[in-house]
Parts: structure tokens; C-alpha cells; sequence
């Protein structure tokens, strides 16, 4: 068996597909490209394409990650083209590489999530929701399981909340929640509590997830080795003012 | 509508893949390179419609006309069609969001009575006048294909015509016709004249129904020349005729989320309460060769991990098991599994069951129907309790999680016995699950019990349905008997949709207006047990002063005129009077293919001339 790491971008209309839909894409299109997938065993053998983490139906993905393994060695370009060319649009690998066979999936490391959500005008009661969110000591949220409701403190799951305002009145909003196994927050429950009130109204529902994050050696980074604050320094603070808080 | 508008619907509505198109293999072209614009509607949603064999064989084949632009459209979701109507949006195509009544041709696909509603909320919603007759030229044309147009006139005053039998063969002549017609720049009423010229087209505008005391009493033809008995259309050649390789390949999970392989049209077994069976015939085959090189050709193009060996029988195919050995090995490292729809209910059915899975432990559904020999032979499914026990047996040998059992309530000539039939049938299979050693988990027994409902075109086409408060007691009185027997679920169709169902499927022209009425009142997708309201309906009939019992009861003479008599399937009524004189005698008929020809009336039978026997026809 043959390990890969794939970086692909799911963006467009193809937000609106769900995370088990861009599976069965996945499946499909390694199958129609002869791409010999090694499969689970067991009694109902699954192809092993395992996603670093689920995307929600309506976020667009900039940097996901699946990992993909194989029966036979396929050259990590031919991989690349040979999805590409039976993705449909708004779907493509940017980059596949070679991963030791013993390392486990991104998805068991995963711990957070960087958004970014397009603000239509800033006003100073978004500004102060931010810093209140950022101030307080626990913040507390219905989720409706299956059966039951349950209340909970999602403020430690908040690791950075960065406004970059804008000179016509627009913003950037930058989000990492933590997310994964141990526990996260969804970036439409953080929208929840932006949209309260006067702030109805100032924000498109359009969320980017722009990276992923995982915990090593107590620091977050992306599989690339980029840390959250010199991902945003890299390619997004032009020295305004912006809140923050790790 | 842009496409930035469109993004702002989906962002509001659930599952909005329904609407997003763009799927592998959707096809796509330039409304300004195209002549005949045409949308495909399926009245229920997508991933129903999707499931669609019929649909995407007509989606492919007038693609492939470089002149046409076939499109597809599905019947909203509840939360979709408020948005349209509260923002005065029109219903919309999935590929070029063109509005329906911006197309020159909207075909819709009809398979069940249920979806009845669905249609007139999409005419509605997609801006065309509900009724033929107040149509002009700035519309498009509406017509309808598919099981339920063998008796259409429930929805006659809503189409422009329908599309009798098979359409790879019509639909091509159609497009051909409109395409001149439109060139010349003529009037509805020429086109839809002139295409009655076409066999298989029925144009329901140019006849009017008579009534006398009541009852139906004939249909007049309102203009000389056009044909007083429509035909169905057959393609006699399967083996040649055009099927799709690049199925589409949906995004969401559809009902159906495979790749279809038709092995065969139509099914010879004359089973005599199945629509199917009779309006399907004669049985078209396509060889062996040409089904491996298709099924090789679907894979390729559409990826999908499995391939379904569909027809109304599969198991009757006469190379079955060649078939599933040579496509598995076809097959072998691309991880592509068979699956084998409509079983009957027999050992060998069971084998080839076994064949395609590999992995045994999910369930085998058959299709018994009766639960004794006597109604079994009353209805001519030739299947004994011995095949269903020794398939029971070997399902609970193998490891299977359950067994599944389809029977229907309210046959013709059916007793109480009948149906304890059923509960000791249930109670064999019980025991042979305790017989059955080394299971790790408990074996299940389901018995479904759906009502039979009296079909257009069948040998119970004059039976009368089992009256809606009796049908309550049998389900009632199965419920009681197989609660007493353990390992068993029973599960039971709604009666009240059966009632409707058999209503709109014996139905005339009178029923449109309760159609038009149920619509307004809020009608929709009937079919789907979380949206139906039987007080709709009540309320409608009440209304219009319609007694829809007068239909679902309705019992008339082998003599008395029906309101389908001018739909012919090449079935003859007197074969149709034979085989129900037949079926009241408890007597069977042998399936043609084994036994000979039955005399069902049909031309270019295959079996007829003698050319068809256990081994394919080509």
C-alpha cells in the first residue's frame, strides 16, 4: 500500500455539495481515472479516502487535505492530472506528495480551522461583539444532538477572532476554532452570535475555509509548517488595526 | 437568472444540490446554437428522478441531436417553492436556469398517479397556463410520457399530448416535426394536428368524452382524421437502440445510486394485477456481447462502484449467471459490484443474489404477493411455498440479516384465509430460523403488505378496489396474526393513498378539476408519506361534487366502454377478458416464452412467430 497527501480547493457552486457527496466525487473520479484505491477491510471494503476534515455544505475550501492510499506506486503528478482532469468545476488537487506509510492521517492530528467570512460593513457593534467574545470567560451554546439538547462553554475553542477593516467600509474577518476530535466549534455557530441583533444584515454568508491546522509540539501549524500568525502576517495584515487573541 | 442569484437560493435552501446541475456528464450548450429547447420534468425531487432509468435514456439521446438542448427539472422541495413564490421567482431548468416557460418543449415524465399534483404546481410555478386550451404561441408545448399515460385522461385538459410506449424512437420524430413546424411559423393547433399523424401520439384536445347516465359512454373525435385508437409505440430492436454510457453521476445520494443496466424490456410472466407486465410487451433482449461491452463503456464514463442488472425480472434473463461470472470478471480490481433488483422469489434467484454480493449479510426482498397457492394462481404468480421456503432457508443458512416479503391485500376473490396464509407463512420461516444454528445474530422476517389497486390495461382492469374501511381490518387482522409470531415486522402501505391511487389510475376527464382544486388547496407530492393530507382531498371532491369512491369501486361489465379503451397496449381486451375469466377459475397461464404463445394479440411478437424459446432471441 502507497500513501499520498492531497491539497486540493473545493470552491464555487461546489460549496453547495456536502462532505459525503464530495466523497463519493472522490471515489468516482479516481475510479473513472483507473486510479487504484486500496480499500478497507472488513466486511464492507471502503476505498481509503480519508478527509483531514469535514467541510460543511455552503463553506468553500481553499487548502483541505485527504489522504489517499493505493495498491500500486502512481507518480505524485499523474495522481494530480489524472483527478484534475475528471473533476468537475470547482474541484482540484494542487499539490500530491509521498507520505510514509506509518504516519497516521491528518485527520487524527487536525485541531484547527482558520475562516475567513466577507464583512459588508463594519460597524461599531460587529467591532464590540468581536472584543466581547474575546473577553469573555465562557460563552455557552445550545447544540441539538439526536436525542437530546446540550448546553456548552464553546469560548475555549475560540484560539482567534482578526478583523481587517477596509477604507469603503468592507471586512475581512478571520476565524480559527478549534476543530477535530477533541472537540470545536462551527464557524456558522460563531455567525450566530455576530448576526444578533443590530448586526443583522452586515455580513455575507460566504465563508472560506482557508487552511487547517494541527498540534504539534504545543503549536499549531499548517501540514505546510506555517504557525496562524504568520500565515495571516504572510498573506493577509497590512498593519490596521485587527483583534486577536491565541 | 444569473448564476450569483442562483447562489443566493442555494445558500437559503436545504440540500441545494437538488438545484446545482453541474453534475459529471450533465450536458451543456449554447442556447443560441440550438433549435428545439427542451426540458425534461420529473414531478417528484431530484433524487427520485434521478433514479430514473426512462429519464436519462430520452436526457442522452436528444442531446446527441446537435440541434436540441434537452435540460432537467424536478419538482421543489417545500422550502425551495416557498422562496419562489414569496420572491415571484419562475421554476427553472438545473442546466441554463432558463425558466420552464421559456422552453419550446416541456416533457414530463409520468409514473405514478400520486405525482399528479406535482406536475400542475410545476406548470404553475414555471409560468405556463395550466390548461391546454389556454395556451398560445408564446408557450410551450406540455406532453407526457411514461407508465401512467396508458390511461391519461385524468390529466388530459393539462397536456398538449402524450407520448405512447417506448420514446427513443418518437421523441427524434417529434423534435423533427416542431423544429419544422416552428421554422414555418405556424399555429399550436396545426402542430398538434399534424402530429397525431405520428403513431403513439395522442392528442387528448381533438376528442371530447361522452357520458350517458353518469358513466363514461365513449370518446368523440372532434376533427375527421385523426385516429380513434392510439397505439403504443414499441422499440422492436433493443439490441440496436440507442442507451447512454455517460450516465450522469449525481452529487447527493440519490434512491437509486447506481450505474442501470437494462438486460431486458418488457416480462412475459403475465402476472395479471401488473401494469408493467402488459403495457411492456412483447420481451426484448440485448445480447450478452452487447451488454458486457455497455456496462464496460458505463464504468469507464461514470465511475460509479456499482452497476444494477435492471429489468422488470432479471432473473429470467436467459444468460444470467454468464452474464454476472463474465462481468465480474470484467470487473475484477476496479471494485465494482453488481446488484440484481426484482428477484423472483425462488432458490435460483437466490443464488445469483448470493453471486453479487459479496459480502451475504444484508437482506433479500421477494415478491411473493399472495399468501396462498389458490390466490396465487388466482393472479398468476407462479411461485410456490416451497421456492419461498427453501430461498428463506438458504438466506438464513448464509448469514443473511432478513428476509423481506411483499404481499398485497385486497386481491380479487380474496378471504381471510388467504391472508393467514401469510401469517403461516411467516410462521414456517420462524421456524426454520430457530432450526438454523451458528447465527450470530437474529435472523428478521418483514412482511410488507401494500394494496393491490385495479390498473388500466389488466386482466383486473373491471375489479373494483377492496373498500378503504375492510382494507383497514385485513392490515388490522395481519397486524393481530403476525404479532404472534416471532422474528416478524410488518409494515403497511397507507390506505388512503391506495384509495387515491386507484381513483386517479381508473379515472376520466371529470377527475381534472378535483386535480386543479387539491393543487390550490396546497396538494403536493402526495406520494411522500410526510406531505400527504388525505382533508385535500376530501375537501377537493367534495367541492367539484365528484364521489371518487364512484371510481375507486367502480365494477363495470367486460362490455361497458372504458375511459383508456382508445390507449391500446397491442394487448387484446379479449385476452384481457380471457385471462380474468381465467383468473376467477383459479387456473394458470404459463409464461409464453416456456410455454408457448398465450394469444395476448400482440403484432411482431417474437414468441408468436415461434423465434423465442430459453435462448436469446438474437
Amino acid at each position: 500500500m502507497y500513501h499520498y497527501l492531497l491539497t486540493f480547493s473545493k470552491a464555487g457552486d461546489l460549496r453547495f455539495i456536502s462532505h459525503l457527496d464530495l466523497l463519493r466525487t472522490f471515489i468516482r473520479s479516481a475510479r473513472r481515472a483507473g486510479i487504484p484505491a486500496a480499500y478497507s477491510k472488513g466486511y464492507n471494503p471502503q476505498p481509503k479516502f480519508i478527509f483531514a476534515a469535514p467541510l460543511a455544505v455552503g463553506i468553500e475550501g481553499e487548502n483541505e487535505y485527504l489522504d489517499l492510499y493505493l495498491r500500486e506506486a502512481w507518480e505524485t503528478d499523474v495522481i494530480k492530472e489524472s483527478l484534475n482532469r475528471q473533476f468537475p468545476d470547482g474541484l482540484k488537487v494542487h499539490k500530491v506528495s509521498y507520505v510514509d506509510l506509518n504516519r497516521p492521517p491528518l485527520s487524527a492530528m487536525v485541531s484547527a480551522a482558520l475562516y475567513k467570512v466577507l464583512l459588508t460593513n463594519v460597524t461599531p457593534s460587529i467591532e464590540k461583539t468581536l472584543l466581547d467574545i474575546l473577553n469573555a470567560e465562557t460563552i455557552l451554546l445550545e447544540r441539538k444532538g439526536k436525542k437530546n439538547k446540550k448546553t456548552l462553554n464553546i469560548r475555549p475553542y475560540i484560539f482567534l477572532l482578526s478583523l481587517q477593516k477596509r477604507e469603503d467600509g468592507k471586512g475581512e474577518l478571520f476565524m480559527l476554532l478549534a476543530t477535530g476530535n477533541k472537540g470545536g466549534v462551527r464557524p456558522h455557530e460563531i455567525m450566530s452570535i455576530l448576526l444578533m441583533g443590530d448586526n443583522a444584515g452586515s455580513i455575507n454568508t460566504k465563508i472560506i475555509r482557508k487552511d487547517l491546522f494541527i498540534l504539534e509540539n504545543n503549536r499549531l501549524k499548517t501540514p505546510e509548517g506555517l504557525s496562524p500568525l504568520e500565515y495571516l502576517e504572510m498573506r493577509y495584515y497590512d498593519g490596521t488595526k485587527n483583534y486577536y487573541q491565541l | 437568472m444569473t448564476n450569483v442569484y442562483l447562489s443566493d437560493l442555494l445558500e437559503r435552501v436545504r440540500k441545494p444540490a437538488r438545484y446545482l446541475g453541474k453534475e459529471i456528464n450533465a450536458i451543456y450548450k449554447s442556447v443560441e446554437e440550438i433549435k428545439v429547447h427542451l426540458v425534461l420534468a420529473f414531478p417528484d425531487l431530484y433524487e427520485v428522478g434521478m433514479s430514473h432509468l426512462g429519464l436519462k435514456i430520452l436526457y442522452a439521446l436528444a442531446n446527441k441531436m446537435p440541434e436540441v438542448y434537452a435540460e432537467r427539472v424536478f419538482a421543489p422541495g417545500a422550502d425551495m417553492e416557498k422562496i419562489l413564490r414569496q420572491e415571484n421567482l419562475p421554476l427553472f431548468s438545473l442546466e441554463s436556469n432558463t425558466p420552464l416557460h421559456s422552453f419550446d418543449l416541456v416533457g414530463f415524465s409520468l409514473q405514478y398517479e400520486l405525482s399528479y399534483t406535482a406536475v400542475l404546481n410545476m406548470l404553475e410555478l414555471g409560468g405556463i397556463p395550466l390548461y391546454s386550451a389556454d395556451r398560445n404561441e408564446a408557450d410551450p408545448l406540455v406532453l407526457g410520457g411514461g407508465p401512467a399515460v396508458f390511461n391519461p385522461e385524468p390529466l388530459a385538459p393539462f397536456f398538449d399530448f402524450f407520448v405512447l410506449g417506448d420514446g427513443e424512437e418518437v421523441l427524434p420524430e417529434i423534435i423533427r416535426e416542431y423544429a419544422f413546424w416552428k421554422d414555418k411559423g405556424r399555429k399550436r393547433e396545426d402542430f398538434l394536428e399534424k402530429i397525431t399523424r405520428i403513431p403513439g401520439i395522442y392528442v387528448p384536445g381533438l376528442y371530447e368524452p361522452v357520458y350517458s347516465q353518469g358513466n363514461f359512454s365513449g370518446l368523440k373525435a372532434l376533427k375527421e382524421g385523426v385516429p380513434l385508437r392510439i397505439e403504443k409505440r414499441t422499440v422492436v430492436d433493443l439490441e440496436h437502440a440507442f442507451y447512454p454510457d455517460s450516465f450522469i453521476v449525481p452529487y447527493m445520494e440519490v434512491v437509486h445510486d447506481r450505474a442501470a443496466l437494462e438486460l431486458f424490456r418488457g416480462c412475459s410472466r403475465g402476472c395479471r394485477f401488473c401494469q408493467a407486465g402488459f403495457t411492456y410487451r412483447p420481451v426484448r433482449e440485448r445480447s450478452l456481447n452487447k451488454l458486457k461491452e455497455l456496462a464496460g463503456a458505463i464504468i469507464d464514463k461514470t465511475g460509479f462502484e456499482e452497476l444494477s442488472l435492471s429489468s422488470l425480472s432479471s432473473s429470467d434473463y436467459p444468460q444470467i449467471e454468464k452474464l454476472i461470472d463474465e462481468l465480474q470478471a470484467q470487473f475484477h480490481q476496479r471494485e465494482v459490484s453488481l446488484s440484481l433488483p426484482s428477484l423472483r422469489a425462488d432458490s435460483f434467484a437466490l443464488k445469483l443474489a448470493d453471486k453479487v454480493q459479496h459480502n451475504r449479510t444484508g437482506g433479500v426482498t421477494f415478491a411473493p404477493e399472495a399468501g396462498s397457492q389458490r390466490l396465487r394462481n388466482v393472479i398468476n404468480k407462479q411461485v410456490s411455498e416451497e421456492d419461498i421456503l427453501k430461498a428463506a432457508a438458504r438466506a438464513i443458512e448464509t448469514g443473511r440479516s432478513h428476509i423481506k416479503l411483499y404481499f398485497m391485500i385486497g386481491l380479487p376473490t380474496e378471504t381471510e384465509e388467504d391472508l393467514w396464509g401469510i401469517v403461516e407463512l411467516a410462521r414456517k420461516i420462524s421456524r426454520l430460523r430457530k432450526v438454523a444454528k451458528g447465527r450470530r445474530r437474529p435472523f428478521k422476517i418483514i412482511i410488507s403488505a401494500s394494496t393491490f389497486i385495479p390498473k388500466p390495461h389488466t386482466p383486473f382492469q373491471w375489479e373494483p378496489l377492496l373498500d378503504l374501511e375492510r382494507i383497514k381490518e385485513r392490515q388490522e387482522l395481519l397486524r393481530q396474526g403476525l404479532r404472534k409470531v416471532k422474528g416478524v415486522d410488518f409494515t403497511w402501505h397507507e390506505a388512503k393513498m391506495s384509495f387515491l391511487e386507484a381513483v386517479f389510475a381508473r379515472g376520466d376527464r371529470r377527475l381534472s378539476t378535483v386535480l386543479e382544486r387539491a393543487f390550490k388547496m396546497g396538494s403536493r407530492l402526495d406520494a411522500w408519506s410526510d406531505s400527504f393530507d388525505f382533508s385535500f382531498w376530501e375537501e377537493a371532491f367534495r367541492r367539484e361534487g365528484i364521489d371518487p369512491g364512484y371510481y375507486a369501486y367502480y365494477h363495470p361489465h367486460t362490455s361497458a366502454p372504458l375511459p383508456w379503451d382508445h390507449i391500446s397496449t397491442g394487448v387484446s381486451k379479449q385476452f384481457l377478458i380471457s385471462e380474468r375469466k381465467k383468473a376467477l377459475e383459479e387456473k394458470i397461464t404459463g409464461d409464453c416464452r416456456e410455454s408457448g404463445c398465450s394469444g395476448c394479440g400482440l403484432n411482431n411478437c417474437p414468441v408468436q412467430k415461434g423465434e423465442a424459446g430459453c435462448t436469446t432471441i438474437f
